[in-house]
Formats: structure tokens, sequence, C-alpha cells
């Protein structure tokens, strides 16, 4: 595939293993080369390592098999997911499924990724909708500051939101940033 | 100056873009230019080696207005400028969009040094309307190129290097990763080779020295590119190994580039194949020559030209380090 697809959370093969891009910035230094600089973290021993791919140039995406999956529950075990399909269910433990347990909503459909038959990760939609269930109260008119207060959704994880959302609004979240995206009107 | 300041407020938002489009605006009728609004979508664009538009059948999204705008300019406009919407396929990061705006103008006289001056004076006129609390560059440099290269790395350059020497100039990290760059291009010291080389080397030097030193300095204008770089610039008559091509740059962000604007159809034509060559080497799709530019060029008056990113500029007078911390681009559609 072309260096243009990598972002973050894309899959490369590199060396024989899977990786998945933990982080990602792309520079374009005037009319030169684009430059693809990634932090990546083998999606099965967890190693880290940093790769630069300038533009023009290819990569392999991994060789891992994706299903689509519905989160169940969270026990001792870890994250449990479930195939629509055979009803198949598998684990996956705390430390693969990762900063994404913040945005697993009961129920959510995502993408579970296998390497050997072995999950090795999860795909979440970009985008998703939660319900805030903490925040301060807002602060009427002030709408022209960038001022921004903290808030609770419904997982427990903590955002950033502009001073007008209240509790019980729905927002957008961008699950690769983790960043408040805008208010859903209801 | 930190990402964590987040994105504006909507009406934040409105506000600087605003500002900004009235100084820009106020200050080219001050100076006399005359403002213009060329097509978008265009039938080519200018051949790049890394920039590449975007297809809108039956053309492309102009990926800046130069070579309508140089039309006009053959056509008697006398001096002008443009707020052009413009687009470049794939340029995604915290300073890039697929879809920006630049500021782009030309004056008669084949002379940048005008150009730098506005420069300077536009930043300082949209820190100003926008009411910015940053750090207005007071200070601007001039660094020339090969001077800068020396500098910040030590390696001596003449300009007029091959391929070869450019890249055992380069300390050995560098020097293997142009290397990497350079082993698809086949034909030694052909034109394609000799510019690839010279993008590789200008791509890894930019990243690892250039910007860092540019931080430390509130203005920097980099001038007298090697001439394999020279782009739409003519090179220097008195030196022909450097091109009158110039970058400004605000602390470690590139704002600006300009050129004492090329005429000679001819040498426009076989940089424009080279580019294309270099593109085939590198499985880019071949670009198309605007053939009606190139019949008009001679009748191009001596002239120069700049473009400079506004969403950048308007990033650096909010204090914001991430274009999508100010656009109006409605976000997460």
């Amino acid at each position: 595939m072309d260096v243009s697809e990598l972002r973050k959370n894309a899959k490369v093969q590199l060396d024989g293993q899977p990786y998945v891009v933990v982080e990602f910035l792309f520079v374009k230094p005037g009319k030169g080369q684009g430059l693809y600089k990634c932090k990546l973290k083998n999606m099965i021993t967890g190693a880290v390592l940093d790769r630069t791919w300038r533009s023009g140039e290819k990569f392999d995406p991994a060789n891992v098999e994706s299903r689509k999956m519905q989160y169940l529950f969270k026990d001792q075990n870890g994250f449990t997911f479930m195939d629509n399909e055979s009803y198949e269910q598998v684990a996956l433990a705390d430390e693969i499924v990762g900063d994404d347990a913040a945005f697993l909503l009961d129920q959510i459909s995502v993408d579970v990724l296998f390497y050997n038959d072995r999950p090795v990760g999860v795909t979440l939609p970009s985008h998703i909708v939660m319900t805030i269930t903490e925040c301060e109260p807002g602060v009427k008119g002030d709408t022209a500051t960038n001022a921004t207060k903290n808030a609770v959704v419904e997982t427990g994880h903590k955002i950033q939101v502009p001073l007008f959302i209240r509790e019980g609004d729905k927002v957008k979240i961008d699950t690769r940033t983790g960043a408040y995206v805008e208010r859903i009107n209801t | 100056m930190a990402a964590e300041l987040g994105g504006l407020a909507w009406p934040a938002r409105v506000q600087i873009w605003d500002a900004a489009l009235a100084a820009v605006r106020g200050y080219f009728r001050d100076q006399g230019l005359r403002e213009v609004s060329t097509p978008v979508r265009v039938p080519a664009v200018a051949v790049e080696p890394f920039i590449d538009p975007i297809a809108a059948p039956p053309g492309l999204l102009a990926t800046s207005p130069e070579l309508a705008m140089k039309r006009l300019l053959v056509r008697g406009s006398g001096p002008i400028f443009q707020i052009a919407h413009v687009f470049r396929r794939a340029e995604v990061g915290e300073r890039h969009s697929e879809e920006f705006h630049l500021v782009e103008w030309y004056r008669l006289g084949a002379d940048l040094d005008p150009l730098l001056a506005d420069v300077e004076a536009l930043v300082s006129r949209v820190f100003a309307a926008t009411g910015s609390n940053g750090h207005v560059p007071k200070t601007w440099q001039r660094a020339r190129f090969l001077e800068a290269v020396t500098a910040t790395c030590g390696a001596r350059l003449r300009g007029d290097e091959g391929p070869e020497r450019l890249i055992a100039a380069l300390p050995p990290a560098l020097a293997a990763e142009a290397a990497r760059a350079l082993a698809a291009t086949g034909e030694p010291d052909s034109p394609a080779r000799t510019l690839l080389a010279w993008t590789a080397f200008f791509t890894a030097w930019s990243d690892m020295f250039l910007e860092p030193w540019l931080k430390g300095h509130e203005g920097t204008h980099l001038i007298d590119f090697p001439a394999p770089l020279a782009a739409l610039a003519v090179t220097d008559p008195a030196r022909p190994w450097l091109a009158r091509r110039a970058e400004c740059h605000v602390g470690g962000l590139e704002i600006a580039n300009g050129y004492v604007e090329l005429r000679d159809a001819d040498e426009q034509r076989r940089r424009f194949a080279t580019v294309n060559e270099l593109r085939r080497v590198h499985r880019s799709p071949a670009l198309p020559i605007d053939e009606d530019f190139l019949a008009e060029l001679p009748g191009l008056p001596p002239c120069a030209g700049i473009a400079l990113g506004l969403d950048r500029l308007i990033a650096l007078a909010a204090c914001r380090t991430r274009l999508a911390d100010v656009s109006l681009a409605l976000a997460g559609g």
C-alpha cells in the first residue's frame, strides 16, 4: 500500500511481524518529500520502535484478519467480544485492548484483529457518540473564549469539553485522539 | 505556544478569520495590488515532484493559483494578489491539510526583496489585526541555503554537486536515508536523479537540522537555493548554480515560498519533463503539461511572485500549532 494510507492505528507488516501505528506525524519540508513518522507497537510482543517512511514508498499491511464483533462484558479474563454470525466468544487481555477500553460502550460493534487465529487487537469506529455523566455547570453566554472544562462520559473516560456542555448531553468523540468533536443535538 | 491549548471556540475562529482576511486585503490595497480570483478547477497544475493534485474531471483542483495568475500578468494585469483555495492530495497532518488557503501575489520587476518585505509586513499586520497575544517576529534574518547547511550540519557544498558527492557530504545516518531514496532512480547524472538527490537531501536536512535551527530565530528568509531546486524560479545569471528562490519561516514553521519568475518556456518545459521523469520512477502518475501556459510564458513581464499559507499564519497568530485548532472546516465529518 502507498505510504499516504498510513494513519494512527494502521496495521503494518514489518520484518515478518504485525505492528500497529501508535503515534503518527506527517511532515513535509518546503517542496520536499513528505515524511511519515511512525511509532510502531509490535502487536504480539508489545515492543515499540520508530520508523519513518518517505512519500513514494510502499508498506505492507499487517497480515491480520479482521472480524466484526460485539463487546459484551469485562471480567477477570479481560474484555469479552462475540462474533455476530457464529456467536463465538473471545476474551482479550487488558493490555491488548489498552487505551481503547475507554470507548468500549456496551454492545458496541468493533473489528477484532486476529493474527494466526490469536486475537491481537481491536479497531474502533473513528467516531463514537457517548453521554456526559458528570461535568461542572455550564457558564452561560461564555462562547467567545476557547475555555474548556472537565467532563466524564459513561465509560468513565475523562475529556475536555466546551463550557456550554451539560450533564446528559450526547457528544461525538474522536476515538483516535480521545478528544471531543461536537455536541449531538437530539 | 502549545498544542494543548486546543481548538479555538467557533465564534473566536470566525472572528480571527474575518480579521485576518480583512488585514490581508487592506495591506495589498494600500500597496496598489489588484485582487483577482482565478478558477479552482484547472486543466493542469505546476508539475512538482511531491505535490499531487486531486482530480476533478475533466480537470484538476488547483494546487496553487500560480499558472493562472501568470497568464493574467501576460495579459497586462499589473501587480495582483489572490486569496486562493488550493488542494494537495494526501497532505494530512498537524500543519497540513488537503485543502488550505494560499495568499499569492506578484510584483513587477525581477527582485525578491519587495516580496520578502511584504511577508514581514503581512505577518505583523495579521498579528495586530487579530489582537494576537503571540510573539510577533521583529527580527528577520537572511540565510543563504548553502551557508545554512554548513552552519547546521557542517557539510560544505558548492551547489553544483552530483548526487554521490552530495550524499557523501551528509552525516552517516542521513546519508543512508538519502541513498535509500536515490537507489530507485535510474540513469546516473540524469536531471531526474540530480533533482531527486537534492530533494532527498533537502528533505532529510530540513527535518533533522534546519527546522531545529530555525526555531532559534524569529523570522528567517532562506535564499539562494541550489539550481536543481529552482522549480519555477530563474537561476542567478552571475551564479548559475543558484536559484532566485526564497522560503520564509517563522520559528520552525515555513509560511511562504517565492521566486523571481522563470520566463524561458523551453527551460520550463525541460524542468516539467524532468519532474515527470522523477514521478515516473516513483510510480506517481505523470502530470499533464499546461501547453497554453508554456505558449504564453515568453510574454510574462519580468516579475516575482510568492505564496503564503494563510491557515498557518492564522494558527501562529492564535498561538496554536495545529491548523485544525483554527480551521473553519466542520470537524468529524
